[in-house]
């Protein structure tokens, strides 16, 4: 255990991530309306040493009540139009809501038509828009950076 | 002889069930003997209406549900037909019925608690004990076989890669192998090599992220974090040598248009041997955590007899001494002499199954290093035999067996089907978990690392 702890310290020493300029806070929610597996697999490398999306305050929560943004990949099915909206609808407000990869975008969709809704604009209003198939650990944390210096901050103040 | 007749003497042969699948007018069944070469069985559709095989084997119950909810084959004898693809939201209708004192039930997603993919389970416990598990996938079914129908056999490879990102390759190289021997095409020893390095590539980092994935089920953030990084690095080395960090459009049908110079394959391989040494030493550290290890055995077991019976592949069926990987029987590809690897303890339980992940990367690992040895150049296949309106292909992906058929007519694809690892193993899991605790559920799971997506298609 003191030989991996001590492994992933050095490692973390090379990789030398910068350390962020301000405080921020965000807490995610992820939904899986249709996806390949693939914005999953690199919204997961997002925590990895490399990228350590952590560092930013920003983390992922286990229930939509916890939620400031609900991040949602693949192209909404059918069958996930009503999850994710309950998953929506269970946010406190302020809350965001990001189309995460190109199947969320609507983007060079592969299924039949008789079984998806459309891109998750056609269910939720999208704040902010992925791209990328699948976009990458370090394009998922930009983005999430944009959300909250760009806009989120200054939209929060809503009463 | 009648189809189940047919089927009985077949499976009495030693032959094993492989898939089965609905077109308008026939389902056929799919079977592989112990030399990996595979049979097809065909019955017709007769008032819609074919009799059942679910009661010579069992590992065909999906197979049969989903055909009768997309293709309105009632299978008979088949009872009761739950349905699987459809969404039928009366509970009677899907679930088994649990009877008796303080039986409740415990329903669990579509949405889960973490970064994971969409599915419900409907768990029958009593306290904490699990007595039975029905699992409702196909919340992500996007129709990707049907979509692909009409398309060229060119264009239809995508269908087959985006069922799922975690085995894009297997399912491609599955969809190309099927594709070719439809057209009569055999692949060259060069074509074989590069798709391995593929395979392979895609086993190295979805067997760094099983093993990161069992350490965060334990609750062992260090293992979990230093297996990540592995993925990580293993993902880049993909992106290096191929562009894309899962390796997608790396894969063609009848040829390879994959060039990567002497350098960077050289590099490549540098970085492959430095993230097996790492994992290695990650490896042993992960044996001697006593908090980690004694989370892991007896839990979520799957018996040899259940195994073959319900027809387990890949590393949860050997993991349960079923000596059985696609690799061992594949001409098509480059794995001479592959002999399936075993855990110390092939005991069919967590332990067993995650052990099974770190043996079976050390066999990647040195399979990389050998075929790495020299750059990779655009390869086509050779011709020469006939072609046929329908083609087979079956290869081992990180989760099992995958069998992709294709049907076609002048190029044109009329059907195609594609029956994943994660498939055959998702109504394992459901049976493994049973007698087992609600909280142990997580890490069981996270043992057989199923995707959805390939399931749901």
């Amino acid at each position: 255990m003191l030989t991996l702890l001590r492994n992933l310290r050095r490692l973390r020493t090379t990789v030398a991530l910068p350390a962020p300029a301000r405080g921020r806070s965000l807490a995610l929610r992820h939904v899986d309306a249709g996806s390949c597996n693939g914005c999953e697999h690199e919204l997961t490398l997002a925590a990895s040493p490399y990228e350590d999306v952590q560092r930013f305050g920003f983390g992922i929560v286990a229930s939509p009540r916890h939620a400031d943004v609900l991040l949602v990949t693949g192209t909404v099915t059918t069958r996930m139009r009503e999850p994710l909206l309950a998953a929506y609808h269970a946010m406190p407000e302020p809350r965001r809501v990001v189309a995460l990869g190109d199947c969320a975008l609507a983007r060079g969709v592969l299924a039949a038509n008789a079984e998806i809704v459309g891109p998750v604009e056609a269910v939720l209003p999208v704040d902010l828009r992925v791209p990328g198939c699948p976009p990458s650990p370090s394009t998922i944390t930009q983005a999430l950076l944009d959300l909250y210096d760009g806009d989120y901050a200054v939209k929060t103040v809503t009463w | 002889m009648t189809y189940r007749e047919r089927i009985a003497a077949a499976l009495d042969d030693g032959l094993r069930f492989a898939g089965l699948y609905a077109t308008g007018s026939v389902v056929r069944v799919a079977l592989v003997g112990p030399d990996g070469v595979l049979r097809l069985e065909s019955v017709e559709v007769e008032n819609g209406r074919v009799p059942t095989i679910v009661d010579l084997t069992p590992a065909t119950a999906w197979d049969e549900r989903e055909a009768a909810d997309l293709y309105g084959v009632r299978f008979d004898g088949h009872e009761p037909l739950r349905p699987l693809v459809e969404h039928d939201l009366d509970l009677r209708n899907w679930t088994v019925p649990v009877h008796g004192d303080d039986a409740y039930q415990v329903a669990v997603g579509p949405i889960h608690a973490g970064v994971i993919e969409s599915g419900h389970f409907r768990f029958h416990v009593v306290g904490d004990k699990i007595l039975h598990l029905d699992a409702r996938l196909f919340y992500k079914h996007r129709g990707l076989e049907r979509a692909a129908e009409g398309r060229s056999l060119e264009e239809g490879r995508a269908y087959a890669q985006r069922a799922c990102a975690a085995c894009a390759v297997t399912n491609s190289v599955a969809y190309a192998h099927a594709c070719e021997d439809a057209l009569g095409l055999t692949p060259t020893a060069e074509l074989a090599r590069v798709r391995t390095v593929l395979l392979e590539l895609e086993r190295a980092w979805s067997h760094l992220n099983d093993i990161a994935a069992v350490c965060a089920g334990a609750g062992l953030a260090a293992g979990n974090t230093f297996f990540a990084a592995l993925t990580e690095r293993a993902r880049r080395v993909n992106e290096q040598l191929t562009g894309h960090r899962f390796l997608f459009d790396s894969v063609q049908v009848g040829g390879n248009a994959l060039v990567v110079d002497a350098a960077r394959v050289a590099a490549a391989r540098e970085e492959i041997a430095s993230i097996a040494a790492d994992s290695k030493s990650g490896w042993r550290e992960l044996l001697f955590n006593s908090s980690l290890q004694d989370r892991l055995p007896d839990i979520g077991v799957l018996t040899a007899d259940d195994a073959l019976r319900l027809g387990a592949v890949g590393p949860a069926a050997r993991a349960s001494g079923v000596a059985d990987d696609v690799r061992s029987t594949s001409p098509l590809l480059a794995y001479d002499g592959l002999v399936a690897v075993a855990p110390r303890r092939v005991a069919g339980d967590v332990q067993a199954r995650l052990e099974q992940r770190a043996v079976e990367l050390l066999q990647t690992f040195e399979l990389l290093d050998t075929l790495l040895d020299r750059p990779i150049v655009a390869v086509d296949a050779v011709g020469g035999s006939e072609g046929s309106p329908l083609g087979l292909g079956r290869v081992e992906s990180p989760r099992g067996a995958t069998l992709c058929v294709v049907e076609h007519a002048a190029g044109r694809i009329n059907r195609l089907h594609l029956r994943t690892g994660s498939y055959a193993n998702w109504p394992v899991l459901a049976h493994a978990a049973v007698g087992d605790l609600l909280p142990d559920f997580p890490l069981i799971n996270k043992s057989f690392e199923l995707c959805y997506a390939c399931a749901d298609r």
